[in-house]
């Protein structure tokens, strides 16, 4: 598969007064395969509309490269086959939705207004075409963004927190269109810390903090290492001892027995065992690993590898 | 191109809309209909007077709109991230500002229209249907809007670098000294006894500052040194001047947006 997007040593920097030159996106080497749904996580702050803006064109980086489709960006052709919606996003009040999304075609050069119209039924907002931008709520001004950002039928798709501040109807909603566009085959770059979302629709992620990309892969194989818990009743203290699995925990009281063990242990192998020593299994809880977790424990790893250089330093 | 012109026409639509712009307009006509009546007039003067009065009232509404419609246009695109979302698309940054100052000019034109419709209506109507000298009113006010669309470029330039406050009394500024020493220091520079060092200045400021009172035609009362000997000639050339400068000041404005950030 080829690369939808690519960087190598991305770097953005901006003055600050205290503390001299900071490096807002720092040397970033991000990949993403055509046709994924690629997470961009991180905290507040840690440089995630930067970087869009970066592939956009829309700021220019202080060093290293990137390409988007094939192309170095910058380049105008390929504004042609992608899109963009901005995080909070604004749109001229004074328009309706089908002016707008009439405005926004014309600036590819197009004029369609069955498509504008497809659009809007698309997104739910068929029956409020005609009314202005100014009367539309924050669910509506950010559905007519999405339409807003389908108009060119783009390749690839940039979206900023394409759910913040919406309502659990609207996130939903937003979710399926977003599923939808990778069966679409497009590309769809989400910028996000709603994390059980990304968690429900990404195919790889990247979690970026203070500028630096400290996580890179696929969804499935970060949250590996999550556990499976086993409870048993009726057990005898030669089964427990008869049980050999690297990294379980295991203890027993009154016949009853606990084993917490990594999910890729042989789980079957041990409930056969319970069953043949004529004990009860009462309970099988997978505790998978969640995105949630991976997140902040990156977070607070990196928060603390950067405060021990910090404390080198001084 | 298309997109130019899509730019502009939203430009347009925003700014007709924009209260403050409006009211400004509003002052305007208010004045121009009570004008006639302001002065007791002697009779030999007073048209000549109302002219004069109408067609500053004219140029003074829209040289404040010019600048209020454009100080604003681009560091508001800018904050509200409207700009985001059409720099996304295959706009050029030229081409958004090109978009942005052609309809800042279209706007300006609907407004000047607007008022040139009204004075001609009043002045018609204290003449007694004397349509014919009204419309040689209306050439007037054709010089006020390239005057004005050179302001308008100006404002533009600015507004890629500076904070609206500032551009607002810079362009403003510039307008006043561009329309009024520029002829000042013309008839400078043609004395004898002039020193060295004033006519430095002298050159240096009618070379870089735009000249706003080749626009000026309506009143050479005002303006003696400038009487007009062919008016066709002279409304060319001053056009002419108009975009030149026009041309510059935009070329200069996109050099400093392309090397911006926004
Ligand atoms: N023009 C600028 N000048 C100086 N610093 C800036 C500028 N733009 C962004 N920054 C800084 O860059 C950092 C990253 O900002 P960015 O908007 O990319 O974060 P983000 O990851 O999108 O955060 P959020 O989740 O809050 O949207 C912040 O610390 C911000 O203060
Ligand atoms: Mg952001």
């Amino acid at each position: 598969m080829a690369a939808a997007i690519e960087t190598q040593k991305l770097t953005k920097s901006y003055k600050s007064k205290q503390l001299g030159i900071v490096n807002v996106v720092d040397n970033l080497d991000l990949y993403v395969e055509e046709g994924e749904i690629f997470g961009f996580l991180g905290p507040n702050g840690a440089g995630k509309t930067t970087t869009i803006k970066m592939l956009l064109g829309i700021i220019y980086p202080t060093s290293g490269e990137g390409y988007v489709l094939g192309k170095e960006i910058g380049d105008m052709d390929v504004h042609k086959i992608i899109s963009y919606l901005p995080e909070r996003p604004y749109y001229y009040e004074h328009m309706t939705g089908t002016e707008l999304l009439r405005f926004y075609d014309s600036l590819f050069g197009n004029n369609d207004p069955a498509k504008v119209q497809r659009l809007l039924e698309r997104v739910n907002l068929a029956a409020d075409a005609t009314k202005t931008i100014s009367q539309y709520s924050k669910g509506m001004q950010q559905r007519v963004g999405l339409a807003q950002s389908l108009l060119n039928d783009p390749k690839l798709l940039f979206l900023d927190e394409p759910t913040g501040g919406l309502d659990p109807i609207a996130h939903t909603e937003i979710r399926d269109l977003i599923l939808n566009f990778r069966e679409e085959g497009r590309t769809v770059f989400i910028s996000s810390h709603e994390l059980s979302e990304v968690e429900r629709i990404c195919d790889r992620v990247a979690i970026i903090h203070r500028g630096v990309i400290r996580r890179q892969g696929k969804l499935t194989e970060l949250l590996k290492g999550g556990r499976v818990e086993v409870e048993a009743e009726g057990i005898t203290k030669e089964f427990e001892d008869s049980i050999k699995i690297e990294g379980a925990i295991i203890s027993l009281k009154d016949g009853r027995l606990i084993v917490d063990m990594p999910e890729e242990a042989d789980v079957n192998s041990l409930l056969d065992g319970i069953r043949s020593s004529k004990g009860s299994v009462t309970s099988v809880i997978p505790r998978r690993k969640r995105l949630e977790d991976l997140f902040v424990e990156t977070v607070r790893d990196s928060s603390r590898v950067s405060m021990a250089e910090g404390g080198v330093e001084a | 191109m298309k997109q130019i012109i899509a730019i502009a026409g939203t430009t347009i639509g925003e700014a007709i809309r924009r209260k403050v712009l409006l009211v400004i307009l509003l002052v305007g006509l208010v004045f121009l209909i009570v004008a006639p009546s302001l002065g007791a007039l002697s009779a030999r003067s007073e048209t000549t007077i109302l002219r004069a009065t109408m067609l500053g009232i004219i140029q003074l509404t829209s040289a404040v709109i010019a600048i209020v419609l454009t100080v604003y246009m681009i560091p508001n695109e800018i904050e509200r991230r409207t700009i985001y979302t059409i720099l996304s698309k295959p706009v050029q940054r030229w081409q958004f500002l090109l978009g942005k100052y052609l309809g800042a000019v279209g706007a300006l034109a609907l407004m000047m229209l607007f008022m040139t419709i009204v004075m001609i209506a009043v002045f018609t109507g204290m003449q007694n249907g004397d349509f014919g000298r009204a419309v040689t009113l209306a050439q007037a006010t054709m010089m006020f809007f390239v005057q004005m669309s050179l302001l308008a470029a100006v404002a533009v330039c600015f507004s890629t670098f500076v904070t609206p406050l500032v551009n607002f009394f810079l362009s403003g500024g510039i307008y006043l000294a561009g329309s009024l020493f520029a002829p000042m220091f013309d008839s400078l520079s043609k004395q004898q006894n002039t020193s060295q060092f004033s006519k430095t200045v002298t050159w240096a400021m009618t070379t870089f500052l735009p000249n706003f009172s080749y626009y000026n035609v309506q009143n050479p009362l005002i303006n003696p040194s400038s009487t007009i000997q062919n008016p066709m000639s002279h409304y060319l050339f001053a056009t002419g001047y108009g975009l030149m400068y026009i041309s510059l000041l935009l070329f200069i404005g996109h050099y400093m947006f392309d090397h911006r950030e926004v």
